[in-house]
């Protein structure tokens, strides 16, 4: 469908941007936690964009941008918890105002259009301000009446049309719009409380951590570094991974745990055909004592079903079985281009395939077992002092607060 | 981290080295008052391409003299792409044939494709089995049609110093219309080069191997020497390469040339002293060995063959440590991305990520060394049985 948006050198730059939320609306017992929120998410969101106002009023939220409207739309729909925004000119709320600022929208979409077949088009009219002289089926007519040009432009159609002007009419002023933009949906992050994610420097952990944000979840990121059988640059990738999620999730605290020693130990103390499953279950662990330090209710991890040869379901259950915390595993069920296709929406596919390897070829088994079980599991972790391991390596661990803008 | 390395042994001079105190002192008012545009009329621009002028004499004297011209570029790279696609692209009418060293930098290499690419011939000149330049396949190649060959004249990983005065008066014997090149990168400063003993046309230079900026390099061409531009502007340099002139960078660049010219012999020589060290500290060490190729060599690159776990790792082990070394080739890269001048020396892909780096320059010290030997010794036990 072409873009309706009016060219601003006609019209001017849209001044207002109305959002429009979709399920936080069916939240009834919390919708004004979910509303704050939202709200909370917009202005951080917004923060690298412009200066703006937003705020929050029936049912719907305001942003007011100092400048760069359109950019400020685009950037407020990537928030999740948005289903709509449309970028907005005010008008006062009266009659004549209304018509001849619609009149202008009108002229500069079709000159945008530029010469087609007519479009379908029509007003539809919101009214919160029942004191205006007319009800919103009159205020369509009558502006309808005076702004369309003829039927070989503009073709009336109720149902579905191509082209929809919208007017919101409130108690001073009123709102004029022809563009929604689709926002990413889900909820607003944070009011589902928090999770931590395990990053492994691979294309999946990085989707993962957005589809469990898209879902509300607040999220903090731990990393595996097997210094020094791996260098710095893998951190500095998995610093880019986290930065750049922050687009969704504006701060973002990484623990960066050292995993060389526990990998040392299950090369050398364990059967090698276990060495994958029994690494994991040892991040896994790590993972949760700092998840419960963290308050994060959960572990997220990209693991997909199938997709490397230790992500079998046998496999899957000897690495969960070392945690009590539920791990939520967004990616499940993904095919591998599902999940790409997510990863280079999102912007994470290129910093994921930089050759940063997370894993050091030195450790990695010949032949790793397919069909793990946890007896096992324990058996060759009774060799091992678990205990020691793991708080040393926590010991070890640092944490740094990331920021989208760069700036740690 | 846990490894918080107390001092820091930077054995890596191939790649970049630190930038030298006399070299800061001379750049530093361009960075301050004498901020003036060389192409101004006024009394701060006129210092300014006064300041320029001295630099491009500094540069080439290290080059061998007056009878030269000298374009600063942003780096060694840029030069190379003006050499190779600059002087192939104005002869096209005299022939289509490009020779180039088996071993040549991306940037010439990659030159070579997008001329490849233009309808050129391209065509490599290999190694023989010693890792000396094989001039007999060379004299083989050459054609009245070859318009360009570019032949490195220090290899980077290795260390060999090829030939090039020789080829370039085999290239002239074929072919009298040939652009000889070379990429002297890695000679300056430890060889005493001129651009009419070498033989060549022109000769790509970087400030930030002899302790300049990063950023700055030069072509450095006979007088004459025809180039087809590779960006078009405002006439500066020549029109060869137009733009304002990046003048702290060229200042601190004749800064650096000129120093590195002047100690060449007693850089060469410190660093023959260094390797020698090196090698005697290795021949304890069983396992571990010096990578020999060609019969001369740049003693200020030494490439070792390490045993067990990948060069990476032995890098990423000695770091811990506080020492700076480079490897050939990344522990998972594919066969593909595999340094092409290490398989240009017969070395397989598997011996390939085995191969670790260091390289000197005329501030790294005996105790430096030692303490790489010391580490490298201490390390083996653990590192030698993985694979």
């Amino acid at each position: 469908m072409p873009s309706a948006q009016p060219s601003p050198t006609e019209l001017g730059e849209p001044d207002l941007i109305l959002v429009r939320y979709g399920e936080l609306a069916l939240k009834k017992g919390n919708r004004g936690e979910f509303e704050k929120a939202l709200v909370r998410n917009l202005r951080q969101a917004l923060a690298s964009t412009t200066k703006a106002e937003v705020d929050r009023q029936h049912g719907r939220i305001f942003i007011r941008p100092e400048r760069r409207c359109e950019k400020a739309a685009k950037r407020a729909a990537e928030v999740f918890g948005v289903k709509t925004v449309s970028p907005a000119w005010t008008v006062a709320s009266d009659t004549e105002a209304i018509t001849a600022q619609a009149a202008k929208l009108l002229e500069s979409a079709l000159a945008a259009r530029g010469q087609s077949e007519p479009v379908s088009f029509r007003v539809r009219v919101r009214r919160a301000n029942k004191a205006f002289p007319l009800n919103s089926s009159e205020l369509e007519r009558h502006v309808a009446e005076r702004i369309l040009p003829g039927p070989d432009t503009v073709r009336v159609q109720l149902v579905n049309p191509e082209m929809t002007l919208g007017i919101e009419v409130r108690d001073r002023n009123t709102f004029l719009f022809l563009d929604r933009i689709e926002g990413n949906g889900g909820l607003p992050v944070g009011t589902l409380g928090r999770a931590l994610c395990l990053l492994s420097g691979g294309i999946d952990s990085p989707v993962a951590s957005w589809l469990a944000m898209k879902r509300g979840l607040h999220m903090g990121y731990v990393s595996f570094h097997s210094a020094p059988y791996i260098g710095e640059g893998f951190r500095r990738k998995v610093r880019e991974v986290v930065r750049n999620l922050g687009r969704w999730q504006y701060k973002a605290p990484l623990f960066t745990v050292p995993f060389a020693d526990i990998q040392v130990a299950i090369r050398d103390q364990t059967p090698e055909r276990y060495r994958t499953v029994l690494y994991r279950r040892m991040m896994q662990r790590i993972a949760e004592r700092l998840a419960t330090a963290e308050n994060c209710g959960a572990l997220v991890t990209g693991e997909c079903l199938g997709q490397v040869a230790s992500q079998t379901l046998e496999n899957l259950t000897c690495i969960e079985a070392a945690t009590s915390l539920p791990v939520l595993r967004p990616v499940l069920t993904y095919d591998k281009e599902e999940i790409i296709q997510i990863a280079r929406r999102i912007g994470t596919f290129d910093i994921s395939i930089q050759p940063e390897p997370d894993c050091c070829t030195v450790f990695q088994p010949n032949r790793p077992v397919i069909r793990g079980r946890v007896e096992d599991c324990l058996a060759a972790e009774a060799q091992m002092d678990v205990e020691g391991l793991m708080q040393r390596a926590l010991d070890g661990t640092e944490m740094e607060l990331l920021d989208h803008e760069g700036g740690a | 981290m846990v490894y918080a390395p107390m001092t820091t042994v930077y054995l890596d001079n191939a790649a970049t080295t630190p930038l030298a105190e006399p070299v800061r002192e001379a750049l530093a008012p361009f960075l301050g008052e004498e901020f003036g545009n060389p192409s101004s009329r006024h009394a701060l621009g006129v210092r300014a391409a006064e300041a320029l002028t001295r630099a491009r004499t500094q540069v080439a004297r290290a080059l061998g003299g007056q009878a030269t011209e000298v374009a600063f570029t942003s780096g060694g790279t840029e030069a190379n792409n003006m050499a190779v696609l600059g002087a192939a692209r104005a002869r096209k009418k005299q022939g289509a044939q490009i020779l180039l060293g088996a071993t040549e930098h991306p940037s010439v290499r990659a030159a070579g494709e997008a001329l490849s690419a233009e309808g050129f011939e391209v065509q490599t000149i290999p190694l023989d089995e010693t890792g000396n330049l094989d001039l007999q396949v060379a004299e083989a190649l050459l054609t009245p049609e070859t318009v360009v060959v570019a032949q490195m004249l220090v290899n980077n990983e290795v260390g060999t110093i090829y030939p090039v005065a020789k080829l370039a008066r085999l290239a002239r014997k074929y072919s009298p219309q040939v652009h000889m090149h070379t990429d002297a990168v890695q000679g300056l400063g430890k060889l005493a080069l001129d651009l009419d003993q070498l033989g060549v046309d022109s000769c790509s230079v970087s400030a930030h191997k002899v302790h300049g900026l990063k950023g700055t390099g030069a072509l450095v061409t006979r007088p004459g020497t025809r180039l087809q531009p590779l960006i078009f502007g405002g006439g500066q340099q020549g029109g060869v390469r137009p733009g304002t002139e990046n003048v702290v960078g060229a200042v601190a660049f004749g800064a650096a040339a000129q120093m590195a010219d002047d100690r060449c012999e007693q850089t060469y020589e410190h660093a023959a002293g260094l390797r020698a060290q090196l090698d005697n500290g290795l021949k304890t060490l069983s396992g571990i060995s010096l990578l020999e190729a060609g019969t001369e060599r740049m003693p200020s690159i030494c490439s070792l063959l390490v045993p067990g776990a990948p060069a990476e790792v032995w890098q990423h082990h000695l770091e811990a440590r506080g020492i700076f070394v480079s490897v050939g080739s990344a522990c998972q890269s594919n066969d593909s991305s595999v340094s092409p001048a290490l398989l240009a020396l017969g070395l397989d892909a598997e011996r390939a990520r085995r191969v670790l780096r260091l390289s000197f320059s005329a501030l790294t010290t005996s105790e430096e060394v030692q303490i790489a030997l010391d580490a490298l010794e201490s390390l083996a036990p653990e590192l030698e049985g993985l694979s």
